[in-house]
């Protein structure tokens, strides 16, 4: 099955800032979720799928063709960004109706209805959106995106600022469409919600792809490579000779300056066991470290407790 | 980490399997609070800034300063050829011919000073009050008529800087063209106090017509292109119908000139009319009159400005 | 197209608006009236220095149209809703061609309506005269809204380069340099005023009534297309 969306070696700097930094990656149909800490570059980077935003370097491809400049794309693609982006002096179902229109929907009224009823929004779709709570117009919104029954959904941060109780029918509706073979990319920084919806997870820190794939498969692969963690105390060799006994570690050696470097794959148990050992040992530790700095975030994400 | 560290510090200290836990969580501010004062000082600060385009990127200071530039370029210009007729004629041809001097400056400028207000003043209070971030301003030691206070000064400030500074160029440079720089100096020393008041007065007058202004709508387009409307459009309108309409009221309706207003206290300061007044029928009415009227268009406006602002609450 | 348009009509009318453009409107209409109603009639010369060129042309019209040209991109672009515009399957120049259309229909009826009364008025019911100036106005008002609206588009600073523009380019500039005339839509207004009734404005240091012609088509199409080429290759917000 070839892929829906191509992104290829994609780069995207603002001045001297880069925020977004080579990354290559293939979306399928289901629900694809983008994960990362705010400012990671994931706005930037689905701006540059649905074509709003130039990319600097490589490219981005939907069903083999570029987004950019293409508007005949548009009739089946849907983009909610994450900017309340709606004419408040319009009502609901105006919105809809206009946003259908522009797409070249046929049969307009009853796609209007359609989407309109899919986010149970009917009573209200007659007052003017400046009189909705946040929450009623980012199901509008969601409507509008659908109207057209587009195939490819990118979403992102849908779910911002909703309440609990909008998040399940949210998230129903999405499984619901992704259920029907649709491709549905959606960003967010919030881990159970990637957790709960998304088949893959793309990971992006610091603008660059930290990790990819299924979300258990990532665990599991974390879980294979070793941490390096660089301790530095008063008595190395003693310690060194004491660490690679502890069964959280895969193994020890001594830098020339005097650094010991642990690795290990369970650095929470040698949280723990380190310390511990080094107190009954009466070794001072003056620093501990983890030198794969890249993956501290992920770690922090992807692991509980 | 650190935690870790320390627990594992204090453990050692006393050999026992013991621990201390340190609060480094959320701590309150327990530093010195300053008063009211340095919150108008903080607000006039940010206008300032906001006004120049400090701290937000080059294009937000392509503007102002332009301004800026064309103005002081205008006070050269005007230096140089003084200066030139100098040299050619001998000293005292430029005041001999009547060119223009420190007393015309302002009419020339006036509408380029007008524009610059009706650019810039709305950066200084729609934008607060279209992302609401009034509310955040109004919810510290600070009452709308600080806020207000602190903005109209901020402006005022840049406003008098791109008034005299041009000014300032123009003396400099007709002291320096003089063979004698003492000389002059001596004879014109009061030019200076002249055109420091003349230009506050226009300073004050635009810097007030231009917030009021701003103060009307959250959009800083609509603002700056209703003000420059109000100048450039009541202009021509009050000339026509003030030429068209004798007896008592032509000059009345060339009162209502709204550029005229600050050039005719200029006038009044230099005890001789700019070119651009020299016709005007309002001058028939007479110094105390011009003057009045000029308080009236600069303190009623700003009495407004400071009443709208005043019942305002977070 | 038609939503597009209607939306962009909705958008930039509103009482306060129309209000204020009414008044407008009405003040050299007022002007001519008394004009005629006091002394002897001016000349065509000062009636056309004060109020055809400096009010009308040179002030009232501009203003006008920066004012809700430059909103009809720069309001979209401000409030984050342009993508909601651009994420359609249509033509960028189908979004373009739509908004400039609109500015044109709520700028136009004033000011052909304030050209028309005035000329009427203080040309005492010259048909061609009337029809020149009227002519001459809605061309202006086309010529602004074109470049006006890619203003909009282009920068966040539209109202003050476009302030700037008729004031010191237009307004200041042009009185002096005649080389800025070629470059200047109010002179091309005037031009193709002075072409289409010759008895009554006399063609003096004007451009020719061809060249007019032909800068305003030119400049019309030009800022069209360079709006559409901005929305195809800009970053939406």
């Amino acid at each position: 099955m070839s892929a829906v969306i191509r992104v290829e070696g994609v780069s995207r700097w603002f001045g001297s800032v880069v925020a977004v930094s080579d990354v290559t990656f293939d979306v399928m149909p289901g629900i694809t979720g983008l994960l990362g800490p705010n400012g990671a570059g994931k706005t930037t980077l689905l701006r540059m799928m649905t074509g709003l935003a130039a990319a600097s370097r490589g490219s981005v491809t939907m069903f083999g063709q570029p987004v950019r400049d293409n508007p005949a794309l548009y009739r089946r693609l849907g983009v909610m960004s994450e900017h309340e982006t709606v004419y408040g002096f319009m009502q609901g179902r105006e919105f809809v109706r206009m946003m259908g229109r522009l797409r070249g929907v046929a049969d307009l009224d009853a796609a209007v209805d359609r989407a309109i009823a899919f986010v149970d929004l009917a009573d209200a779709q007659h007052r003017p959106m400046d009189t909705y709570s946040r929450g009623m117009r980012q199901r509008m919104r969601l409507a509008a995106t659908l109207v057209h029954d587009p195939e490819v959904l990118i979403l992102d941060e849908p779910l911002n600022g909703a309440d609990p109780r909008q998040r399940v029918h949210f998230k129903r509706l999405l499984q619901q469409l992704a259920g029907e073979g649709r491709t549905i990319v959606l960003s967010s920084h919030i881990l159970e919600e990637v957790e709960q919806l998304a088949d893959t997870v793309l990971l992006i820190v610091n603008g660059k792809l930290a990790a990819s794939g299924g979300f258990r498969a990532i665990r599991a692969a974390l879980n294979q490579r070793p941490y390096h963690v660089r301790v530095l105390c008063d008595a190395p060799r003693q310690l060194a000779a004491e660490v690679v006994r502890l069964r959280s570690v895969d193994a020890v050696h001594v830098d020339p300056d005097g650094a010991v470097i642990v690795l290990s794959k369970n650095v929470l148990d040698l949280q723990i066991e380190l310390p511990r050992l080094a107190q009954s040992s009466r070794i001072r530790l003056r620093r501990v470290e983890p030198l794969d700095d890249s993956l501290e975030s992920v770690f922090g994400y992807l692991v509980e407790q | 980490m650190t935690e870790t560290v320390a627990r594992t510090e204090d453990a050692l200290d006393y050999g026992a399997a013991s621990g201390t836990v340190f609060d480094i969580g959320y701590q309150r501010y327990a530093g010195r609070r300053e008063g009211r004062g340095r919150s108008r000082v903080a607000v006039f600060k940010d206008g300032f800034r906001t006004a120049l385009g400090f701290g937000r990127g080059a294009r937000a200071k392509v503007l102002p300063w332009f301004f800026i530039g064309v103005l002081s370029a205008i006070g050269l210009v005007m230096a140089i050829v003084a200066g030139a007729a100098n040299r050619l004629g001998g000293p005292g041809t430029a005041e001999r011919a009547g060119l223009p001097s420190h007393s015309d400056f302002y009419s020339f400028a006036s509408i380029i000073l007008f524009v610059f207000a009706a650019v810039v003043a709305p950066e200084l209070l729609c934008p607060d009050r279209r992302n609401r971030v009034i509310s955040l301003y109004l919810v510290r030691p600070l009452s709308g008529s600080d806020y207000i206070l602190s903005r109209w000064a901020a402006f005022l400030v840049v406003m008098l800087a791109a008034v005299w500074l041009p000014q300032f160029i123009l003396f400099f440079g007709l002291s320096m063209g003089d063979p004698d720089p003492v000389a002059y100096l001596r004879a014109h020393w009061l030019d200076i106090p002249r055109f420091l008041a003349s230009g506050a007065a226009m300073a004050a007058y635009t810097t007030t017509l231009a917030m009021l202004t701003a103060s009307f709508t959250t959009r800083r387009a609509y603002a700056s292109v209703f003000l420059v409307g109000l100048f450039i459009i009541t202009a021509p309108f009050t000339v026509g119908l003030a030429e068209e309409i004798k007896g008592p009221a032509g000059p009345w309706v060339s009162m209502f000139n709204l550029t005229n207003i600050p050039v005719h206290v200029n006038d009044v300061i230099f005890g001789e009319a700019s070119e651009i007044t020299e016709d005007a029928p309002a001058r028939t009415l007479g110094s105390a009159m011009l003057v009045a009227w000029y308080f009236l268009w600069t303190l009623g406006p700003g009495a407004v400005l400071w009443w709208r602002y005043r019942r305002l609450s977070p | 197209m038609g939503s597009v348009y209607r939306l962009t009509l909705r958008q930039l009318t509103g009482k306060w608006r129309l209000a204020i453009m009414t008044v407008l409107a009405a003040l050299p209409v007022t002007i001519a009236m008394i004009m005629l109603a006091s002394s002897d009639a001016p000349s065509v010369g000062e009636f056309e220095a004060a109020i055809l060129s400096a009010m009308l042309s040179g002030s009232i019209a501009p203003l006008v149209v920066l004012a809700i040209a430059a909103a009809a991109f720069g309001n979209e672009i401000e409030d984050k809703t342009l993508a909601n515009l651009t994420l359609a399957p249509i033509p960028r120049w189908q979004i373009a061609l739509p908004k400039l259309l609109a500015t044109i229909t709520i700028a136009a009826p004033f000011i052909a309506a304030s050209a028309f009364a005035t000329s009427h008025v203080a040309f005492l019911g010259d048909a061609r005269a009337t029809m020149a100036v009227t002519v001459s106005a809605l061309v202006g008002v086309a010529l602004y809204a074109s470049a006006f609206v890619w203003l909009g588009l282009v920068s966040a600073q539209a109202i003050g380069i476009g302030l700037l523009y008729i004031v010191l380019w237009e307004g200041f500039f042009s009185g002096f340099v005649s080389g800025v005339r070629l470059l200047s839509i109010r002179h091309y207004a005037i031009a193709l005023m002075h072409g289409l009734d010759d008895r009554r404005f006399a063609a003096s240091h004007h451009l020719s009534f061809g060249i007019a012609i032909a800068l305003s088509g030119l400049v019309f199409g030009g800022f069209l297309l360079l709006s559409v080429r901005r929305l195809r290759r800009m970053d939406v917000p």
